[in-house]
């Protein structure tokens, strides 16, 4: 009776697994068919996007961020959206560390619609829909995010960027008042003044420098060193350069080229007391601290860290002084990073191309525009677009800036094996005392090779 | 013709079981062993190139220090976790009033997430600003907190001791359950021997012990060498990559678009526990 017992339950199971498989494979046939209802829908659109939708049903399209200051805000576009029509529903999906989780979803073929992410691999493989033709979008915006929108590659737009990111030096105004201090523009004046307020406010950080978070490392290197080369060389050219390893401009390697010199600064910075002493240890929200509280004179960053400055202290709003990096190189001039910032592409993959370009406009829109820009701390891209977005002292401040040094942008041409983080965690070793200024040169130049090779 | 029969129905019931274990387990390594041997990224169509990952990775020095920062957490860390988790054991097994709540606390930071741990302690040790710091600047001691995280060896004994803090007392749990298994008779009769409170230890309660010091030591050198959580929320495997393990290693390949790479990884990592843990099975097998 036993035996026949675990025989009828062996059965069961053993049943009960393949209907299990059986039943899923009928879900997904199900899922296909309904996938290739859609893409014959697509393939035959000659009406209006609503005939098609009509004919798929109700599309959901996944908008996938790695922004975590505008998740509010998106939120509130795209509820909007989803409830100013019955066609598309807009789904958003946050994810902290989404320049790699999207590595993970292209990998499996669970690939958003929208996605705020880019990468120039993924435009060499022609993962993104092609943008160059959206004239009426690009037609509001300031010709200059075309071109920082275009890939070097193909020539084309696969994504459209909407607002502007600038980076610099922000440092207290009002310690640099007390002080009789001006804003640097070569590196010796910047040094002088880092040491004027060592000696003369002993309880003040010079320039606070967060480098637990390799990320911000990394961004020094990419706006004092590339961004040396940048103004040196021009975007275009140094793009071109860095996409084909010539070192015969990058020079990376040199002892007296700009990574060297740029590390010999660093570490004469921190020899000489004028950085935070917990430069390895101490994280963003330290410096955003120190900053707002007076502690911290100066801070490298980009607009983001406003909105983190100004909830720990809104009276800073008046005295947050902002200044391009200063020159470090004997040809050098002080540059400041004025850089695409909130860029939308579409998955070449996606079956709702049409939906995707409708949500698109739907956010583009001159009183979404408005709203996401004040959100998110960051100017308009959009001719059409008048946002608030900063104290208007702050704004002054940054277009002042803007006006005095060479306007850079970020690298998005880096070797694919070698991201900003890696080159963050050079800079951490040349601050534990791994390198010198010129095995740190040399090491970098090593990484960088090694990244193409990967 | 009955024992066919009777082998038959045994084998048509383990089908179940062996499915499983296919679909779980030979199947993923399987795949492993091939996606290893190949330059898959992750999204483009695959090439192989025959043991090419195997060769990169031991050329490539930051693996090899990821090799010694993991064996070197591993030797600090298994060890210490079985002799401070059998101290504790020890204690927890006389009778003493508070018993129960002096074992709830032990076990206490086993239940919490080690990569909330990890951020926990980066709180309390940050020099200059964390909590002990400014402990101790009460009394004027400040300067007894160093930069004990920005440097790599004491980063490196900075993990172990975090590590041992939270898994100690798991560690603790199993030896209890091994000693509460000892029967009292036996202690009875080895003191009616003359024995004396080490022999006791050392004749009868480590050789009865041996089953929980097996699963023990197996257990933490598995944990200690693929520890990812602790080191990710504590150092995140900096400064540099001097603290970074090889699970972390392999994490930041996969997701640098070397997919077969860290694969490759993957596999010597396994064979890297494997090695420890079968010898050790053999060691206390012998001592059984």
């Amino acid at each position: 009776m036993k035996r026949v017992m675990a025989l009828l339950l062996s059965v069961v199971l053993l049943a009960g697994m393949l209907t299990a498989c059986s039943s899923s494979t009928s879900v997904s046939t199900a899922s296909e068919s309904k996938a290739s209802d859609s893409s014959a829908a697509q393939t035959t659109e000659s009406g209006t996007s609503a005939a098609t939708t009509e004919k798929k049903g109700k599309v959901t399209l996944t908008f996938f961020t790695g922004k975590v200051e505008t998740i509010d805000v998106m939120n509130e576009i795209i509820n909007a959206f989803n409830a100013s029509q019955d066609r598309i529903t807009v789904v958003q999906e946050y994810q902290k560390d989404a320049s790699n989780v999207i590595k993970i979803k292209f990998a499996s073929g669970d690939v958003p619609d929208i996605m705020t992410t880019y990468e120039q691999e993924y435009a060499d493989q022609g993962k993104y829909l092609d943008l160059s033709g959206e004239t009426a979008i690009w037609d509001r915006l300031i010709p200059s995010m075309k071109v920082n929108c275009t890939d070097i590659n193909s020539g084309k737009q696969y994504r459209i960027a909407t607002n502007m990111t600038m980076a610099g030096l922000f440092y207290n105004k009002t310690i640099f008042n007390e002080l009789g201090l001006t804003t640097a523009t070569t590196w010796d004046q910047l040094v002088s003044n880092l040491q004027t307020i060592k000696d003369k406010k002993p309880d003040v950080t010079p320039w606070f420098i967060f480098g637990s978070e390799a990320w911000h490392l990394g961004h020094l290197i990419e706006f004092i060193p590339h961004g040396y080369l940048k103004q040196k060389y021009g975007t275009l050219e140094i793009k071109k350069a860095m996409l084909s390893n010539d070192q015969s401009i990058l020079d990376f390697g040199s002892p007296t080229g700009s990574m060297a010199v740029f590390a010999q600064n660093l570490l004469d910075l921190k020899d000489k007391g004028l950085i935070n002493s917990d430069v390895l240890t101490a994280t963003s929200d330290n410096c955003v601290q120190d900053f707002a509280t007076g502690k911290a004179a100066m801070l490298s960053n980009g607009m983001w860290v406003l909105s983190g400055i100004l909830a720990a202290n809104p009276d800073m709003a008046s005295q947050i002084g902002f200044a391009p990096y200063p020159a470090y190189m004997p040809d050098s001039k002080p540059v400041v990073l004025c850089a695409e910032d909130s860029g939308y592409s579409i998955s070449a993959e996606t079956k709702n191309p049409q939906e995707c370009k409708e949500f698109l406009t739907y956010l583009f829109s001159a009183e979404n525009q408005k709203k996401y820009s004040e959100a998110l701390g960051a100017p308009s891209g959009f001719t059409d677009v008048d946002a608030k977005w900063a104290p208007e002292a702050i704004v002054t401040e940054v277009n002042s800036a803007l006006k005095s040094a060479v306007n850079i942008g970020f690298t998005n041409e880096k070797p694919a094996g070698f991201t900003g983080d890696d080159a963050g965690r050079l800079v951490q070793d040349l601050l534990t005392g791994k390198y010198t200024a010129v095995t740190f040169a040399e090491a970098y130049k090593k990484a960088w090779d090694a990244g193409f090779g990967s | 013709m009955i024992k066919v029969k009777k082998m038959g129905l045994h084998t048509f019931m383990a089908v179940p079981a062996f499915l499983l274990f296919a679909l779980f387990f030979i199947y993923p390594l399987t795949k492993g062993v091939q996606m290893s041997l190949t330059d898959w990224d992750g999204l483009s169509p695959s090439k192989f190139i025959g043991f090419q990952n195997f060769i990169n990775f031991f050329s490539d020095d930051r693996a090899m220090s990821d090799i010694k920062t993991t064996i070197l957490f591993a030797i600090f860390s298994a060890p210490l976790l079985n002799i401070i988790g059998l101290i504790y054991a020890l204690l927890m097994n006389g009778e003493f009033k508070g018993k129960g709540f002096a074992r709830g606390i032990i076990y206490l930071p086993a239940i919490i997430s080690p990569l909330i741990m990890g951020y926990i302690w980066y709180f309390l040790l940050q020099p200059e600003r964390g909590f002990l710091y400014h402990a101790l600047d009460l009394f004027g001691k400040s300067s007894l907190l160093g930069n004990w995280m920005g440097q790599y060896s004491s980063a490196v004994m900075v993990l172990v001791i975090v590590n041992v803090w939270q898994y100690a007392g798991m560690t603790m749990v199993i030896y209890l359950a091994g000693l509460q298994s000892i029967s009292e008779e036996l202690y009875e009769s080895a003191r009616i021997d003359g024995a004396g409170t080490w022999q006791i230890f050392r004749y009868v309660t480590l050789p009865l012990l041996m089953p929980s010091i097996r699963i023990n030591i197996v257990t933490n050198i598995i944990g200690s060498l693929s520890v990812f959580d602790i080191v990710m929320s504590l150092t995140g495997g900096g400064p540099g990559y001097s603290t970074e393990t090889l699970s972390i290693y392999i994490m930041r390949m996969c997701y640098g678009s070397k997919t077969g790479y860290s694969t490759a990884v993957a596999l010597i990592l396994f064979v890297i526990i494997l090695i420890p843990v079968t010898a050790s099975m053999r060691l206390t097998k012998s001592k059984d």
